[in-house]
C-alpha cells in the first residue's frame, strides 16, 4: 500500500484529464486504422510497481502479450516512462488493416508506430491541460511473442516507485482490439501532479 | 423566465467546469446528473429546455440518452459536450437530434457562440 495516493476530487479531475486526452488518441487512432473507436470510460488507479507484473500476468493468463515503453520528460518534474501492453491474438486484424505483411519484424514495427500514436497524442493532450508539455524517448519493445511480459514488466517496474495504471479499451467497430497503458511515475512525479491537479480544482 | 438546464457528466469536474463556463447573461436554472439513467429520469419528470450531454459515462451513455430522447418524443434541446471527436461520432449525435457538438473541454467562448447561434442568449 502507497503513501501517496489520491483525494476522491483529485481522481475525478485526473480521469477527466484522461478522458479528453484519452479521446484525442482514439480520434488518432482511428484516423490511422481508417475505422470508429467505440470509447469506454477509463479507470485509472495508483499502485505500487510490485503489484503490477502479478496483475497483468492473471489479466493475460498464458496469451502472449507485447510490451513497448516510451519515456517522457516535462516540466516540474513530471516525468516517467509509459507502457503498452498488446495482447498478440489480436494484432493480426491490425496487420491486416494496415497493410503490414506477418512477420516478426513487421509485427514489431506496426506495434511500435501505434504505441507511438497512442502514446504521444495521449501524454500531449494531457500535458497541455496541465499547462506542461513532454518530450518522449523513443519508443522500444520491452518484450515480443517469444519472451514472458510479466518478468520483463517487473524488471522495468522495479526501476520506479509507482504507477498509475490506466486501462483503455479500444474497441473497434467490427473487431476487437484492446491494449492497456501504464505510466510509471517516481513518487517526485506524484506530488507534482497532485498540486497541479489541486490548482486546476481551485479553479472550479 | 429562466431556462431549466440540465448537464449530465460523469465527472465533477467536469460538469463544474461547464457550469462556470456558461455566459453571464444566460438565464439558467441548473440540475445536474452524473450518468445517463440519472439524466432520464431527471428528462421525465421535469421540464428541461436544455441538456449539455456528455457521451462517454457509465450506466447508460450519451449517445443511450438520445436514443431515448427520440424514442420517448421527449421535449428539450441537447448539446454534446464530448471528448469522443471522432467524425463518425459527431455525425452520429447529430443524426439522433443534438443541436450541437461541443469538444471537451468547452470553452466558455465556445459555449457562448453555441448558445448564441441557437438564440439561447
Amino acid at each position: 500500500m502507497t503513501a501517496l495516493h489520491f483525494t476522491e476530487e483529485q481522481r475525478d479531475c485526473l480521469q477527466e484529464l484522461v478522458n479528453v486526452a484519452m479521446g484525442q488518441a482514439s480520434d488518432k487512432l482511428a484516423r490511422y486504422l481508417a475505422t470508429m473507436v467505440h470509447l469506454q470510460v477509463p479507470a485509472i488507479k495508483l499502485v505500487d510497481t510490485q503489484q503490477l507484473p502479478q496483475h497483468f500476468a492473471q489479466r493475460y493468463q498464458q496469451q502472449s502479450v507485447s510490451l513497448i515503453s516510451m519515456g517522457f520528460f516535462g516540466d516540474q518534474g513530471l516525468r516517467g516512462e509509459a507502457i503498452m501492453l498488446y495482447q498478440l491474438a489480436n494484432v493480426d486484424v491490425l496487420a491486416r488493416l494496415l497493410e503490414y505483411s506477418d512477420d516478426d519484424s513487421s509485427e514489431a514495427e506496426m506495434l511500435t508506430d501505434i504505441s507511438s500514436v497512442l502514446t504521444t497524442t495521449f501524454l500531449n493532450g494531457l500535458a497541455e491541460q496541465l499547462d506542461n508539455s513532454f518530450s518522449y524517448a523513443a519508443p522500444r519493445i520491452l518484450s515480443s511473442r517469444d519472451q514472458h511480459f510479466a518478468d520483463k514488466l517487473a524488471a522495468t517496474a522495479q526501476q520506479w516507485q509507482l504507477a498509475l495504471q490506466v486501462d483503455i479499451r479500444y474497441q473497434l467497430t467490427d473487431y476487437s482490439f484492446h491494449c492497456d497503458m501504464i505510466l510509471l511515475i517516481p513518487g517526485e512525479a506524484v506530488l507534482r501532479l497532485r498540486q497541479m491537479l489541486d490548482q486546476i480544482l481551485a479553479n472550479f | 423566465m429562466a431556462l431549466n438546464v440540465l448537464i449530465c457528466d460523469d465527472s465533477l469536474l467536469a460538469r463544474n467546469q461547464l457550469k462556470k463556463s456558461l455566459p453571464a447573461d444566460f438565464d439558467a436554472t441548473i440540475v445536474t446528473a452524473s450518468n445517463g439513467l440519472e439524466a432520464l429520469t431527471v428528462l421525465q419528470t421535469q421540464d428541461i429546455g436544455l441538456v449539455f450531454l456528455d457521451l462517454t459515462m457509465p450506466e447508460l451513455d450519451g449517445v443511450g440518452v438520445l436514443e431515448a430522447i427520440k424514442a420517448q418524443a421527449l421535449d428539450c434541446l441537447v448539446i454534446v459536450v464530448s471528448a469522443d471527436i471522432q467524425p463518425q461520432m459527431q455525425q452520429r449525435v447529430m443524426e439522433l437530434g443534438a443541436l450541437a457538438f461541443i469538444q471537451k473541454p468547452a470553452s466558455a467562448d465556445k459555449l457562448a457562440a453555441v448558445l448564441h447561434k441557437y438564440g439561447l442568449i
